[in-house]
């Protein structure tokens, strides 16, 4: 599939952390309406639909779109839905694919969201374990980092990287959730969720939408922006794919994504301009550092520290030799929580040279991991076309 | 309690029973703690699955784990899902065993009886059974301990 499938553009209506008076289907709305301006299309432009939710039919009725010839609703988190579509663009099933994603604040993560009467039925489909004695779902990152923790003999700290290079990058980014400063002082000072984890290593959930234009390369080279070319993606997995079966940190879902990867793309992390690491937890960004082979196991906290761009007021990022940014956007900690939709449309923006105020210069190539361990490690390679 | 309902079974475990885990559930409140094993490979699995991972022979039966085995994961839990004597004001733990029948296979439930700071990876447990609801639930103590010591 290497350069035949493009993204031509991507929207998105900017991320809060509160329980707005607005619907799901209403932030996608916004999204999609602004991604096809962007790209100088109608709905008749579309025949393909691709999202989380809502789902595609109620998407295609709401905005009107006349005919499609494809559409598909897989789970969460992102890298599905972009697989899904170019596959879809690449075999010929459609042409021109609205892929789009809706986050919102939900009662299961969310307390505040549960008084929401009109939250309560809103859930992407895998609802949280009933009961406490379990690690299924978002406590198994926690189960896993207190494995990172003990293995390796990292302090905190470790984790805690991630989270102010996040929150530093988020304050340059006007459509982030969170934009207060972040200090180390902060982070290890802040209210425990699920030890070893604090609030600030889980992903903020928070009410918005971004939006894609998926289409061929050559309908992308005829479009307004520069096309971003899909160079290869992996959705990559283990068969001991639940929470607490999986094997160890070394052998799960990612490693499967990175060695697949390698393979097919057309470029590996030397070449990468800007670098979007999945986040929704802290320590799954250090294993994604570790695994993409910036460095080796349990090493993730040091190679931040070596790569560590400390601003004066105990902000910091991570700029790796000096160059390329993780997660310019915030990330999931503070942009907000948009099961990778939200790093996805970083790489589009960087690479089109529309990301004001974080713009990487010239940049042109980026690798975007998307997902945790378990049955959700994506890894997509992009260039500028 | 083999006359137990299907409808019974999931009105005492909501939102966990389906067909394949119905016999482990079963088992429970009976007060054993049953794992898939194979009757062709001897290769044991969790959770329950209609086949054998590892030869497909669909041969698997629910079989008693004798419960030792070693904390392999702890979270401690500052807030969760509500839960009869479940009380968050101090985290409560919840830990991933690897049990002593095979590498790699594991459990997760709470530990009773024991501070949280002794709840640690690497340290020993065996099986013991609380009640919930009117339900026993499966959980572990620090190997060594007296059952009743606390709860």
């Amino acid at each position: 599939m290497r350069d035949r499938v493009a993204i031509a553009g991507a929207a998105t209506t900017g991320f809060q952390a509160r329980n707005t008076d607005r619907s799901q289907a209403s932030y996608v709305a916004q999204a999609a309406v602004a991604v096809l301006d962007q790209c100088g299309l109608t709905t008749r432009d579309i025949d393909g639909l691709c999202g989380s939710l809502p789902a595609a039919p109620a998407v295609q009725s709401m905005l009107g779109i006349p005919e499609v010839t494809w559409f598909a609703n897989p789970i969460i988190p992102f890298g599905n839905q972009l697989a899904a579509a170019a596959s879809a663009v690449y075999s010929g099933l459609c042409d021109v694919v609205l892929a789009y994603h809706g986050a919102y604040r939900m009662a299961w993560n969310t307390g505040s969201a549960l008084k929401d009467p009109f939250r309560r039925g809103v859930a992407f489909g895998s609802s949280p374990a009933p009961v406490p004695e379990s690690v299924a779902g978002s406590v198994g990152y926690t189960a896993w980092a207190s494995r990172y923790i003990h293995e390796f003999g990292v302090p905190r700290a470790s984790l805690g990287y991630v989270a102010i290079n996040d929150r530093s990058n988020a304050m340059a980014n006007p459509g982030a959730a969170m934009r207060d400063p972040l200090t180390m002082e902060d982070y290890l000072s802040a209210r425990m969720i699920r030890s070893p984890l604090c609030l600030y290593d889980m992903d903020v959930a928070v009410d918005g939408a971004d939006a894609f234009i998926i289409t061929t390369a050559e309908r992308a080279a005829d479009l307004p922006l520069a096309p971003v070319l899909v160079d290869a993606i992996v959705l990559g997995m283990i068969d001991k794919n639940e929470e607490d079966q999986s094997p160890s940190l070394r052998r799960h879902g990612q490693q499967v994504t990175v060695e697949a990867l390698k393979a097919r793309s057309g470029f590996w992390i030397d070449d990468v301009d800007v670098l979007l690491v999945y986040d929704g937890f802290s320590v799954i960004a250090l294993n994604w550092l570790e695994n993409v082979g910036y460095c080796g196991p349990g090493e993730a906290g040091s190679f931040i520290e070596d790569n560590w761009a400390a601003g004066d007021d105990g902000t910091g990022r991570i700029l790796i030799k000096g160059r390329v940014p993780v997660n310019p956007h915030g990330g999931s900690l503070s942009e907000g929580g948009t099961q990778g939709s939200g790093h996805l449309r970083e790489a589009v923006h960087q690479l089109q040279g529309l990301a004001s105020g974080r713009q990487v210069e010239g940049a042109q190539r980026a690798l975007v991991t998307v997902g945790g361990f378990f049955f959700n490690a994506q890894g997509i390679t992009l260039r500028r076309g | 309690m083999s006359e137990v309902t299907d409808e019974e079974l999931w009105s005492l475990f909501p939102g966990a029973v389906d067909r394949d885990s119905a016999a482990h559930y079963r088992g429970r409140l009976e007060r054993h703690l049953l794992v898939n094993r194979c009757a062709q490979c001897g290769t044991w699995h969790a959770p329950p699955k209609p086949v054998c991972p590892s030869c497909l022979s669909e041969r698997v039966v629910p079989t008693p784990v004798s419960g030792a085995g070693t904390i392999f994961m702890a979270v401690f839990l500052h807030q969760g899902p509500p839960a009869e004597g479940v009380d968050y004001s101090t985290p409560y733990p919840v830990v991933t065993v690897e049990f002593d029948e095979q590498p790699g296979l594991r459990y997760s439930t709470t530990v009773v009886g024991a501070p949280n700071e002794e709840i640690q990876i690497g340290r020993r447990v065996e099986l013991d059974w609380i009640t919930r609801g009117s339900a026993p639930m499966p959980v572990f103590r620090l190997a060594g301990q007296r059952v009743g010591d606390t709860a």
